[in-house]
């Protein structure tokens, strides 16, 4: 039997427990019920205290991570997908369409994540489906470069054209030659793709981009914060370290390997 | 796109011609695309720039306004005019403030640029820095920073950083101001709008030092994403098998380590460096816009958010515009310097 590792256990276990934030919170992240208690410290009702609004910190920032994380995994299935299908038409579309592709990947490079955000809410309102569409649209190209190495190297690879000449076609010389060998690269794509979503995402959101302040995203949560953080400084520390140690448990992971 | 051009026809002024050619065709085609893909979102806006400003919504007074701003004529030629006044620096007024954009655009950019070449300058420098003195050296406890840093840019949010950056030099220590770009309590000396510049050139380094304590935190934000690409490309580079074979050579001659690495190698590796450097300047001016919102700091990043968030025409068609054109600038910079340096570099070191 395989051996599971401590840090990949680890990861998997801290992803769980961050989107159970989604099904259970101890109190309700958005509710500003604590209002005469706002800014108080740690207590036993309060683990971590309770933010400016009168909201229950821990329960924000868990939602928050929740919230995070499945934004930032919605992003890396668009960037995938779309860097996929430009592959795909790279390599088997019509010369026109190559060209095209290649056109356009060089000139998607030159735009920062930030610009395809601003450029999106020039025509969408601010919202969190807006951002995750800059992000996944943003990392397209980056995406788009790895993805088409990895391909090319692995279906030129010599042991995929001899299974080729035994007769292997479609389906069956994707699943049995190519994917094994594209996996381990694939899941470290994956992985360095979310965590640089991730970071755009809360970055954005911290510029204020996601429309509604009260929106639970550590980067927002962080944004609404940075005004205590004189009476509270734990309230803008905390965002910040939790999302650190839920990238660093990742960019610690060995899965592919 | 530039490695289409390879080979000999990059030797000689015809090759340099050429690339010139290449290089502001692809510039001209980029500034289209982006300026005909802005104008379309700016068609596409779901309110109205101009009812959104005016305080009792009267639909003629409106048409009025819009009639005045040239907002009702036909798309083609509302878009040639956008391209003419953006050319020839006739950017018009903010519909919230009234103040003229170019002016704006004056006092804000030179505080951006200045951030961010200070920025990148000190992350480079640390990068190299960093990585050569832990080769040179041999010393595996200088190869550990150059590792974390290059996880640090992974997992850390850059704008979590600056304020744990403020929290504790700013607010537990006192030591630095805590965000602003000038105590304005003190004249600021003007001119160019970069202010390190203004106080040199007027002599008055009471002024410089308050502008560079007010730039510490910033810059030592900003530069660390840098650093860590920095450190990546050339941690990859050196250990290139001719790399290898280079400093074996070098050594075998005798040569001191401060000149093979501070010369040959270095100069070796400066391509990759400005190549890299200019393939990230779009991340890089993320970063500045960050670390702008952390440090109250009166730049281009915090003028376009707003801007876009209050939907104010002028600002959105002519700053975005002028940001992408930047932004073309560096990496069409980057690319020529680094083919360049590149080329010359290699085929000079192999023949030696």
């Amino acid at each position: 039997m395989r051996r599971i590792r401590v840090a990949d256990a680890w990861a998997l276990f801290l992803l769980a427990f961050v989107l159970l934030g989604y099904v259970y919170t101890p109190h309700d992240p958005m509710a500003q019920v604590f209002r005469e208690n706002a800014l108080d410290g740690p207590s036993v009702s309060h683990w971590l205290g309770i933010d400016g609004l009168g909201r229950d910190f821990l329960s924000r920032l868990w939602r928050g991570g929740a919230n995070t994380v499945s934004l930032a995994a919605c992003a890396l299935g668009i960037t995938l997908s779309l860097a996929a299908g430009l592959v795909a038409i790279e390599q088997r579309g019509p010369i026109w369409c190559r060209r095209s592709v290649r056109m356009l990947i060089g000139l998607w490079v030159a735009l920062p994540v930030i610009f395809i955000g601003l450029f999106l809410l020039v025509f969408l309102k601010p919202s969190p489906g807006a951002l995750v569409l800059a992000v996944g649209l943003g990392n397209m190209a980056f995406a788009f470069r790895q993805l088409r190495v990895y391909w090319i190297s692995t279906r030129e690879a010599l042991y995929v054209k001899s299974s080729e000449v035994l007769g292997s076609r479609g389906w069956q010389l994707f699943r049995w030659a190519i994917w094994p060998n594209l996996k381990p690269d694939l899941f470290a794509l994956c992985r360095l793709l979310f965590a640089i979503s991730a970071l755009e995402l809360s970055g954005l959101a911290f510029l204020g981009l996601i429309g509604d302040p009260d929106f639970a995203e550590l980067g927002s949560i962080l944004k609404q914060n940075q005004a205590y953080v004189y009476q509270a400084p734990m309230l803008v520390v905390l965002p910040g370290a939790f999302l650190s140690s839920i990238l660093l448990s990742l960019h610690l992971t060995r899965f592919h390997r | 796109m530039t490695s289409k051009v390879s080979g000999n026809s990059l030797h000689g002024k015809s090759g340099q011609a050429r690339l010139f050619l290449i290089e502001s065709r692809r510039f001209l085609i980029i500034f289209l695309v982006a300026s005909l893909g802005l104008f379309a979102a700016i068609n596409a806006m779901p309110e109205d720039p101009v009812s959104l400003r005016v305080k009792n919504p009267d639909p003629e007074r409106i048409q009025e306004i819009r009639d005045s701003l040239g907002l009702n004529d036909p798309a083609p030629i509302r878009y040639l005019r956008y391209v003419g006044s953006f050319v020839t620096l006739d950017w018009g007024n903010s519909l919230i403030s009234g103040r003229s954009v170019r002016e704006e655009i004056a006092r804000f950019l030179p505080a951006t640029i200045e951030l961010s070449v200070l920025g990148i300058g000190f992350g480079t420098m640390l990068g190299v820095m960093l990585v050569l003195v832990a080769h040179a050296t041999g010393w595996p406890w200088l190869l550990q920073p150059v590792r974390g840093l290059a996880a640090l840019g992974l997992t850390v949010p850059i704008f979590w950083i600056g304020l744990l950056l403020v929290l504790f030099i700013s607010v537990h220590l006192g030591w630095l101001p805590v965000g602003g770009r000038y105590d304005f309590a003190y004249g600021a000396p003007s001119g160019t709008g970069f202010l390190l510049l203004d106080s040199l050139l007027a002599g008055d380094f009471q002024a410089m030092g308050i502008a560079l304590q007010h730039l510490v935190l910033p810059v030592l934000t900003l530069g660390l994403y840098p650093a860590a690409v920095v450190a990546g490309t050339l941690e990859a580079r050196l250990s290139e098998g001719y790399i290898q074979r280079l400093i074996t050579a070098l050594q075998s001659r005798g040569f001191s380590p401060v000149r093979i690495w501070g010369k040959h190698v270095l100069r070796l590796v400066s391509g990759p460096v400005v190549t890299v450097i200019g393939t990230q300047s779009g991340a890089l001016l993320g970063g500045a816009v960050l670390t702008e919102t952390v440090y109250s700091w009166p730049g281009m990043g915090r003028f376009l958010v707003d801007g876009v968030l209050n939907r104010d025409l002028f600002v959105i068609q002519n700053g975005l515009l002028l940001i992408v054109v930047l932004a073309l600038v560096v990496v069409t910079l980057s690319d020529v310097v680094a083919n360049r340096l590149d080329r010359r570099l290699t085929s000079k070191e192999d023949s030696a």
